[in-house]
């Protein structure tokens, strides 16, 4: 069998549905076939395309001018399908997208405790898997849409939506552009690298947490042993230390990823996980460009993931002597790849709204994951996250013992505020962040606003009883011209012109508890005078965005993430220093 | 040959810079005791001016037809875009041709071996027949087959782009702007077809040249030495700083092979040509087409505008030497073509210091603002001017504002604030100032240290 059983979950009507997906990539075949999966999408009463509440894949090609007929409302849920449909039937495409982007959400939902939105108005992503012959895919907020190309080689089409971790990693820029709008704007080198960091690591513990997956690439690395032992589906522990997962599993993966759909993107995993730890990595020129920064984030959650599993497989009892089961061998790693892709979900809820850095994302995982998971003593995922985060010079920002977020000691004024509408609507939030402007340290005078409420539900730690939460991101804006920057203690870059306007941004996330009562503030706000750290890095951000070119007349700063894609595929990094 | 006895060096060099709009033409005449030499740097224009101009590329031909009085020695073509040669084509060509050209210089990856031959080439496709002083033979023909095979994709490409470009000016989402640069892109930038192959016929003999290599033309220009600064050929760029990302070879090959499909073969080249095709677009997903439509036209733009790029980066880099007076002309070379001679060639440093002490810099791509390198080449320019008893610099555009780019983004050519650093740093002299229909150019003259003592 070519299948493999991804999540849990049983077939009818009200419970999850199942359908099929391409594993990994059409090239990555066991027993001679493509390897399959099913995986869980929450039930939904369909129309063709398919379309559902939250995505409508929408079969054109540009390229041929040739509208597909909609594939059926039905997803294919029984016997798993043989390669001829795989690659010859268009509408196991569209419901291939349909259920990695559905199930990418239900991730983020489930993690988040909340439904999500998208960053654009419309509630229905635009899902389009054989948009135009290119080799290329993208995510395009301004068409609400993900684009999926294809290619040619040889004569054999290959398509990008038949990808797992192409399909994750766009829908992850989606996803992540809803919860944090700002990410994509300029401010500093962590900022470009993040979204491309990120979206990299949701689609590579997305494909981690397929058993099957991870399966077929232990089974890979055992192949030469013919013992009876291995024969009875076990696994010499000899195969299981850091550095042979590393090779077999990591490494492996990335070959699998040169698959059918190679050459359309970057094998973002094979880098990152050649990067050799070095605290002083990121200072280097190299990994100021925005591609390559965003992969040593990669490399420092990769290593964690196997440095956690490998712990866990030295717990497993022999099976016969130093044989252990390879199937809990995979169960383990999947599970661990599950946690960390939670870990890193909810660690947006605890960002700053603004201006991000690697250490506040390092400090949000840690709090966000601290806060629900008080007990980490059986994965040890946050002392792991941590140490592996400082080998690649990333410390949290947080200077606590344990990295998180402090707690905020702030007595809010509540004078005015209706508690109970506190948690829907941002003018009643408005309201007590106005009450507080003081001491929230806001500026009256920049344009402030509530730009997203969203309140969450957990299941508390204590108790296994749900947890009203509310997160709140509160930004400003100041307009000053180039000259003004004096009066903020700020000095002019070199090169901008007085006159040139420049917008100073900050903003701050607040996490209130179920009172309403303010637990973190987490702040990247507008620079204060005497806040000295604070006006050092507001001044690094300066010099880094007019270095840019940021600040020249009419620069464009909404790049589309195709063209991104594209130069991150030809690692176009033009010198600014050298341009006029 | 022109001239007679053999002359032994220039006592004077005259630049005649031709109005040609948006082009580049250029009349290098080498005065000798025994007769002027003449060379021929680039021919080409996208759009002549309207006024103070020549009215026609014919009558550009017709004047350097007098003011080489019937002989040509060296002709330079320093990339194949059409504004550096589209005027080799057609009559104006021809009238070129009559000129009878010694010697032809072209970048490298002009060879047409090179570009015709996509998977075998023959050792000669080595880049400049003269070698070029990097490289070691096994690794150079391999790096010139993946050129190879690269070019005859980009070149595939190209083709296909135009008449895309063509197409779309019809389709429902695509911006009539975007279609109108597709197209522009595809016929007059990539492909060029009538220029590149009248070149390809033009003079006695022909060079193909690589940073690095000799030019032969010591009997033709005595007494004058020519450094060839770029382009790089493949190997040397590819040995820049850190591996490639991914094989560019491959992206090239991808997308030509799009092209491929969709150009030729089955019809209509649809993916899955039994399935079933919806016969109306349903409603719900009209909103969506015109969108699809536009970014499968953005998308193939931008692949053309790496490939167009790309092309700039073909452009030759000569540094003349006439007797210790340097002269520098630099087609279009863009950042990518500049970095190896100014920065990672072994002998950059030297090369840096030879450059600075040039008199004229012919500004790059008419001015835009990614080919003249701020740093690496302007700003080292500066510095050599503070040295006592250093001659001033001469910058030399030839432009046509208004054509290409805004200036609300910033990209406007020639760019504003290059223009004012050339004017603050230098003695400008633009084509676009200082010409009449009848006098449709502007001379440049550099008398040189007495080299007819002899």
């Amino acid at each position: 069998m070519a299948h493999t059983q991804g999540d849990g979950g049983t077939m009818g009507p009200g419970v999850p549905r199942r359908p099929w997906i391409v594993a990994q990539d059409p090239g990555v075949r066991r027993a001679g076939r493509i390897l399959t999966a099913q995986v869980s999408v929450p039930w939904e009463d369909l129309e063709p395309g398919p379309l559902g509440h939250r995505v409508h894949v929408v079969d054109y090609d540009a390229s041929t001018k040739t509208f597909y007929r909609p594939a059926p409302a039905s997803l294919l849920e029984g016997d798993a399908p043989d390669d001829d449909l795989i690659l010859g039937e268009p509408s196991f495409h569209a419901q291939n997208v349909y259920a990695l982007v559905m199930r990418t959400l239900g991730r983020f939902e489930q993690a988040l405790g909340r439904r999500v939105s998208w960053g654009f108005r419309s509630h229905q992503l635009k899902v389009v898997p054989h948009a135009f012959e290119a080799a290329n895919a993208f995510y395009a907020p301004d068409s609400e849409s993900l684009s999926f190309g294809y290619f040619r080689r040889d004569g054999r089409p290959a398509f990008t939506c038949l990808s797992h971790d192409i399909v994750v990693h766009e829908t992850a820029h989606a996803l992540l552009d809803g919860l944090r709008s700002r990410f994509m704007a300029p401010s500093s080198p962590d900022q470009a690298a993040f979204h491309e960091g990120y979206a990299d690591i949701v689609a590579l513990l997305s494909v981690f947490s397929l058993t099957g997956v991870v399966e077929q690439l232990i089974d890979h690395a055992a192949e030469r042993d013919r013992s009876r032992s291995a024969r009875r589906g076990l696994i010499h522990r000899s195969l299981l230390d850091e550095e042979q997962l590393r090779r077999s599993v990591l490494f492996g993966l990335a070959d699998d990823m040169e698959g059918e759909t190679a050459g359309a993107r970057v094998n973002a995993l094979r880098r990152s996980v050649a990067l050799e730890p070095d605290p002083a990595i990121l200072e280097q020129d190299v990994f100021l460009e925005a591609h390559s920064r965003g992969e040593v984030l990669v490399a420092a959650v990769m290593r964690t993931y196997l440095e956690v599993w490998t712990r866990r497989l030295r717990a497993l009892g022999a099976i016969e002597r130093d044989y252990v089961d390879r199937e809990r061998v995979a169960e383990e790693g999947a599970n661990v790849a599950d946690q960390l892709l939670t870990m890193v979900i909810r660690a947006l809820d605890y960002t700053p709204p603004i201006h991000l850095t690697f250490a506040d994302f390092l400090s949000a995982v840690l709090t966000a994951d601290a806060e629900v998971r008080v007990d980490d003593r059986r994965y040890q995922l946050r002392a792991t996250l941590r140490t592996w985060f400082g080998r690649y010079g990333i410390e949290p920002t947080a200077a606590t013992v344990d990295g998180t977020w402090p707690r905020s000691d702030l007595q809010l004024t509540r004078h005015g505020v209706r508690f109970d509408s506190l948690q829907a609507d941002p003018t009643e939030m408005f309201r007590l962040v106005w009450s507080n402007r003081r001491s929230l340290q806001l500026d009256p005078s920049a344009y402030t606003r509530v730009s997203s409420l969203r309140p969450c539900l957990r299941i508390g730690p204590e108790d296994g009883l749900p947890v009203r939460e509310t997160v709140a991101e509160c930004t400003q804006y100041l307009s000053v011209r180039a000259d003004e920057l004096r009066r903020y203690r700020l000095v002019k870059p070199l090169g901008v012109d007085d006159a040139t306007p420049i917008v100073l941004e900050g903003g701050s996330t607040l996490v209130l508890d179920e009172y309403g009562t303010l637990k973190y503030e987490i702040n990247n706000g507008l620079p204060v005078k005497g806040n000295a750290p604070a006006l050092a890095v507001a001044q690094r951000r300066l010099d880094y965005l007019a270095e840019q070119g940021y600040f020249e007349a009419g620069s464009s700063v909404a790049a589309r993430l195709s063209s991104l894609h594209r130069r991150r595929a030809l690692g176009d990094d033009s010198a600014r220093a050298e341009v006029w | 040959m022109a001239g007679s006895r053999r002359p032994k060096r220039p006592t004077e060099v005259r630049i005649r810079a031709y109005n040609v709009g948006f082009g580049d033409c250029f009349l290098l005449t080498f005065r000798y005791p025994a007769g002027d030499r003449h060379l021929l740097m680039d021919f080409g224009s996208t759009r002549l001016p309207r006024r103070n101009g020549p009215g026609s590329m014919v009558r550009v031909a017709e004047q350097i037809r007098t003011d080489t009085g019937g002989k040509l020695h060296v002709v330079v073509a320093t990339h194949r875009h059409a504004d550096h040669i589209s005027g080799f084509a057609g009559k104006a060509g021809e009238v070129i041709a009559a000129l009878e050209p010694e010697l032809v210089v072209q970048p490298w990856t002009e060879q047409p071996d090179l570009a015709t031959d996509a998977r075998a080439p023959s050792s000669s496709s080595s880049p400049g027949r003269a070698a070029p002083s990097a490289g070691r033979g096994g690794g150079k023909r391999l790096a010139a087959a993946a050129a190879v095979s690269r070019l005859a994709d980009m070149h595939e490409l190209a083709e296909y782009v135009r008449e895309q470009g063509v197409r779309s000016e019809t389709v429902a989402g695509v911006p009539k702007r975007l279609a109108a640069q597709l197209a522009f892109l595809g016929e007059e930038n990539l492909l060029n077809r009538p220029a590149v192959e009248a070149l390809q016929s033009l003079g006695r003999k022909q060079v193909y040249a690589a940073f690095g290599s000799r030019l032969p033309i010591a009997s033709l220009l005595p007494g004058v030495a020519v450094d060839v600064l770029g382009p790089p050929t493949v190997e040397q760029s590819a040995g820049i700083r850190r591996e490639a990302r991914t094989d560019p070879d491959e992206f090239w090959h991808l997308a030509a092979s799009a092209a491929r499909a969709r150009r030729g073969g089955d019809g209509q080249g649809r993916l899955f040509p039994e399935a079933p095709v919806a016969r109306q677009v349903p409603q719900e997903a009209r909103w969506l087409i015109p969108q699809i439509e536009r970014m499968h036209a953005e998308e193939l733009l931008s692949l053309v505008r790496i490939l167009d790029s790309a092309l700039n980066n073909t452009s030759l880099i000569l540094l003349f030497d006439v007797a210790g007076t340097r002269l520098l002309f630099p087609g279009d070379a863009q950042i990518e073509n500049w970095r190896y001679a100014l920065r990672d060639a072994p002998e950059a440093a030297e090369i840096r210091a030879r450059l600075a002490t040039a008199v004229l810099y012919k500004v790059g791509h008419h001015g835009s603002l990614n080919a003249t390198p701020r740093t690496l080449l302007w700003e080292a320019l500066q510095e050599a001017r503070t040295d006592p008893g250093a001659e001033p610099l001469v910058t030399l555009l030839s432009t046509l504002a208004g054509k290409h780019g805004s200036e609300t983004r910033g990209t406007e050519v020639p760019r504003n604030t290059l223009v004012e650093a050339l004017r603050r740093g230098s003695e400008l002299h633009s084509t676009e100032e200082g010409t009449t229909s009848a006098r449709f150019w502007r001379d440049l003259v550099f008398p040189l240290d007495d080299g007819s003592s002899a």
